[in-house]
């Protein structure tokens, strides 16, 4: 499903990833951890096609087609969803408003009919009670005055609505108490199927404990330096990276 | 008044028409009705400044801040005089501008941030009674990028007095990551005072930080409420008030032994209010 | 065509002359310039009173003594007074015989504004036996409000069987002194609308629709006087989302409002004039004066959109003369490629416990300059007198200009003004966002500039609210990437 072979990228002409490989496949979840400043943030970024990167170098194919020519909104519609770390307030834009237009401009680029408003009304009463969203922030502006865990919430709620086939979630569990986490993290299990896959970009174990990864990565300096199971998470709980960096010094 | 110029006397004069500051001084400048003055303040170097005008008539300063100087000017009027400052920023240099008007006056402070990283904050009061009409005017040019301003003015009309505040904020084009800030606060305590603040901005960049406010009230009753349940008389109350509205200004003013000069100037001045 | 329908063609022809709007196409014009004789003539043709046509006389000789305003943040080309014909009628169209005559590019912003198709047909003229659906709506329109007594027909109308209203009211909030344009609208103004509502009565419906489709081919020098009487109500739309074009390049319109006592009058506008090309070429100039008057406990609210004309100078203002009126004024201006627009309003607190409120979004792209200006006064008798503004500016780019001109002018003690500024511009993290969930560039900046305007949209009807959100979206394009 997406397939990253020797990703380079940089910002303000300092190279942030440094030949990143990747291979996702339907059904799979993978989780990208390692130490603050390694990238990780920048690699959710990159593929999602902020345009405050440059890719250098390398290559990224995602359901076939080559990622990297693809504006931003197009890998959007195409199934590609970006879970924020710091999700944007957007003033006096309601959530209802945002969502609809969201989910008709993927209805339209697959060659669907756009939802009444009554169909669209019906959707988002379903997909909020995923994330246990309180409906009413619906009718409020995108983001706007949202706690920290509301705001999480959002994301995984617009997941729902927009059912990606590749979410990546760039650490959602950062800044929630214990119960908006497994909130927010059981709704992106009841979201995973077969065909779908999620990366979930974090820090900590304890996220792990309720989405359970197939494939753990570590990323560190711009490189996956380091690959395993999900007993690799356990580890790095523990022991932390150091073992790691410590095997990779230049 | 004469307490006041003791306290300007114990800081070193400026004679003639030129200040030049050519390495750091910690004892305050001062100059008494300066007529026409230019201070120019050297890379690196950092000064402070008194004006005082205790004579009707002009006065004219040009300051010339070069890269990474520092400048805390503070002017007080004490008798309604006309001033025009200009003030040229370079590079990294820094402006602190406090004002105290307590009898009528015009002045006019024009600053060009020319140089990036330059700042400028400016703390103006004026405190006008019977017939008396003071002026406020303050131009800050943010010239280029990456520079922030600040600015808070605050005055009060009772009696008959007239109070105006016109400040403007300028960006120009392409100076980007402008942070500037403007905030004009007043009191109207006489059925026969008038304020008027116009408080503008113009703006020809888009990746800036950009805003003003503006309040014309009265002393709020709230707090004199407060202050009167707590056994103070509303005359106490009010008084209070005042002086702590006024003391935003005055704290702001860096030099210690004129800021107490000025605590008591302002306190005087209050009883005619 | 069907029996019905000629019908109603029959009935609309019948009442034309009693209440209509669409004036009778003159063939004369006369020579351009303007002098005294020419103002007389004016009067003269349009059949007027006496003292009418000395009112016109009046004005003209003080326009005269007058030049140009020059204060604004405006950069406008001379114009030459003596070159326009301010006496024509209004250019005939060729009447179209159907929806695919009409140019397919006004076709297409029609749709993209989601206007009703009898609308549209009346909008672009085609033949008016096609537009069925909007006479039916014109006919029910006009027998409603007759039955309320209302009035509400053209100014020339009006001064032929409304004299005493008409004498009583016109130059009463706007004299022809006030300014340089509005001594010359008093002197030459072409026609316009007036409405009045009677004591007590609620104007039950928005005089939008109709007024709408009428609009198209007013004059230059348009003229509209509303009179709300003791109690009464009425919300009155002018303009119009579709795009105006005109070839007069000069607007100088004057609107008067007179809010009696325990009146109520909400007045929305959508401008939409002609705003030029990308290059700044050609381009409505919309010199306006738009005032009420509020008697006690009155209230008028002001709401308007404004995204067309090369220039726009218009400070919709009330003049709060009773005890405890109050005052609105909700503003979006959108300025793009060369426009320029210097509005604002002027709130003057005379009355006691009067109160006012501005909400103004400017919105400036490409290398247009967007101002806005205001005036709060608060005079010696308008004890707790509150006043609060809101001014906020939308940068798109970097090539534009967005300024702020507030006065605060306060004289009582007890009053209470207060105003907030603030400037910002669509971030790179907002566009990501959206863009990020499946919106193209330009969808996502029409969905945030309209989350930006949001609370002046808001204040407009209903069916306008729709229609200039998509016009604010419209308006941007090309603006962004």
């Amino acid at each position: 499903m997406l397939s990253v072979k020797n990703l380079h990228a940089t910002v303000d002409g300092k190279e942030i990833l440094r030949g990143i490989d990747l291979e996702v496949k339907p059904g799979e979840v993978h989780a990208i951890m390692g130490p603050n400043g390694s990238g990780k943030s920048t690699l959710a970024s990159v593929l999602a096609g902020n345009e405050k990167f440059t890719v250098t170098d390398g290559s990224v194919e995602f359901l076939g087609r080559d990622l990297l020519s693809l504006s931003i909104e197009e890998r959007a519609r195409l199934g590609l969803f970006l879970g924020f770390q710091y999700p944007v307030e957007i003033p006096g834009v309601t959530m209802a408003n945002f969502m609809k237009q969201a989910v008709n401009e993927q209805r339209l680029f697959r060659g669907e009919e756009p939802l009444t408003a009554a169909e669209f009304l019906r959707m988002m009463r379903e997909r909020s009670a995923v994330v246990e969203l309180d409906p009413k922030l619906t009718a409020r502006a995108v983001n706007e005055g949202f706690s920290g865990g509301e705001k999480k919430k959002n994301e995984i709620f617009q997941m729902a609505m927009l059912a990606p086939r590749l979410a990546i979630l760039d650490e959602t569990d950062s800044g929630l108490d214990i119960d908006a986490l497994r909130i927010v993290a059981t709704g992106v299990t009841k979201l995973h199927t077969a065909e779908n896959a999620t990366v979930v970009i974090t820090h900590y174990q304890r996220l792990l404990d309720y989405i359970v990864p197939d494939v753990v990565h570590v990323l560190y300096k711009g490189r996956i330096i380091h690959t395993g199971d999900k007993t690799l998470a356990l580890k790095l709980e523990k022991e932390g990276y150091d073992w790691l960096i410590n095997d990779c010094r230049e | 008044m004469e307490a006041f110029l003791d306290t300007i006397r114990r800081f070193r004069a400026v004679d003639g028409r030129r200040l030049t500051v050519a390495q750091s001084e910690a004892t305050p400048f001062a100059a008494v009705d300066p007529g026409q003055l230019r201070v120019e303040v050297a890379a690196g170097a950092s000064a402070q400044l008194a004006v005082v005008h205790t004579a009707a008539g002009a006065a004219s300063l040009e300051i010339d801040l070069a890269e990474g100087a520092r400048l805390a000017l503070t002017e007080v009027f004490l008798a309604e005089a006309f001033a025009e400052v200009r003030v040229r920023q370079a590079a990294g240099s820094a402006f602190a501008l406090v004002v105290v008007q307590t009898t009528s006056a015009n002045g006019s402070w024009t600053v060009g941030l020319e140089g990036r990283d330059a700042s400028c904050e400016a703390d103006c009061l004026f405190l006008a009674a019977a017939d008396e009409h003071c002026v406020v005017r303050l131009r800050t040019d943010h010239r280029v990028a990456d520079c922030r301003s600040r600015s808070l003015v605050k005055g009060a009309a009772a009696g008959r007095a007239v109070g105006e505040f016109h400040g403007l904020v300028y960006v120009a084009p392409d100076a980007q990551r402008t942070d500037a800030r403007q905030q004009s606060r007043n009191i109207v305590l006489g059925d026969a005072a008038r304020i008027v603040a116009e408080p503008q901005l113009e703006i020809y960049a888009d990746d800036v930080k950009c805003s003003h406010g503006a309040t014309v009230g009265q002393i709020d009753d709230e707090a004199i409420l407060y202050m009167r349940q707590r056994g103070l008389s509303e005359a106490q109350a009010r008084r209070l008030r005042l002086e702590g509205f006024a003391g935003d200004v005055v704290s702001r003013c860096g030099i210690e032994p004129l800021r107490e000069a000025l605590d008591a100037l302002v306190a005087a001045k209050l009883e005619l209010f | 065509m069907a029996e019905n329908e000629k019908e109603l063609l029959d009935d609309l022809g019948g009442q034309e002359y009693k209440y209509g709007f669409t004036t009778q196409i003159e063939t004369e014009t006369i020579r351009k310039g303007l002098d005294e004789q020419i103002v007389r003539l004016i009067s003269a043709k349009k059949g007027e009173p006496e003292w009418m046509t000395e009112r016109r006389v009046k004005a003209y000789r003080h326009w005269l003594t007058l030049t140009p305003p020059t204060w604004a943040h405006l950069a406008i080309p001379e114009i030459d007074f003596q070159e326009i014909i301010y006496y024509a009628a209004p250019k005939q169209q060729r009447r179209l015989d159907s929806m695919d005559e009409v140019d397919p590019e006004l076709k297409r912003t029609f749709d993209r504004l989601g206007i009703p198709l009898e609308e549209q047909m009346a909008l672009a003229g085609v033949a008016v036996d096609a537009v069925m659906d909007s006479v039916s709506v014109k006919t029910t329109f006009r027998e409603t409000l007759a039955e309320k007594g209302i009035v509400f027909c053209s100014i020339s109308e009006a001064l032929r069987d409304y004299p005493e209203l008409v004498k009583k009211y016109l130059g009463s909030v706007v004299p022809y002194t006030d300014n340089f344009y509005a001594a010359l609208n008093a002197a030459v103004f072409s026609d316009g609308s007036f409405c009045y509502i009677p004591k007590g009565v609620r104007c039950p419906m928005e005089l939008s629709t109709y007024f709408r489709i009428n609009a198209a081919g007013t004059g230059q020098f348009e003229r509209t006087l509303i009179v709300a009487d003791e109690g009464a109500y009425v919300s009155y739309l002018e303009g119009c989302t579709a795009p105006r074009r005109d070839e007069n390049q000069l607007h100088a319109a004057v609107v008067e409002i007179v809010v009696e006592r325990d009146a109520e009058v909400k007045y929305s506008t959508v401008q939409n004039w002609y705003p030029g090309d990308r290059e700044g070429r050609g381009g409505i100039y919309n010199f306006v004066t738009k005032r009420g008057l509020c008697r006690e406990n009155a209230r008028l609210s002001w709401t308007q959109v404004e995204t067309g004309s090369a220039i726009t100078w218009k400070y919709p203002s009330c003049v709060l003369a009773g005890d405890n009126a109050v005052g609105e004024f909700y503003s979006v201006a959108m300025t793009n490629h060369f426009q320029q627009a210097d509005t604002g309003t002027k709130m003057i607190h005379i009355g006691r416990n009067t109160r006012s409120r501005i909400v103004s979004k400017g919105i400036s792209a490409g290398r247009s300059e967007n101002s806005y200006r205001g005036l709060v006064r608060v005079g010696k008798g308008a004890a707790n007198a509150r006043n609060y503004s809101q001014c906020d500016s939308l940068l798109i780019g970097d090539r534009c200009g967005a300024h702020t001109f507030p006065v605060a002018d306060v004289r009582n003690a007890s009053a209470v003004v207060e105003h907030e500024a603030t400037t910002s511009k669509i971030s790179d993290d907002q566009l990501f966002y959206c863009r990020q969930r499946g919106l193209s560039t330009e969808d996502a900046v029409g969905l945030i500039v309209n989350g930006y305007a949001r609370e002046v949209l808001a204040k407009l009807p209903m069916e306008f609210a729709v229609e200039a959100q998509k016009l604010l979206a419209l308006s941007l394009e090309g603006s962004v990437g």
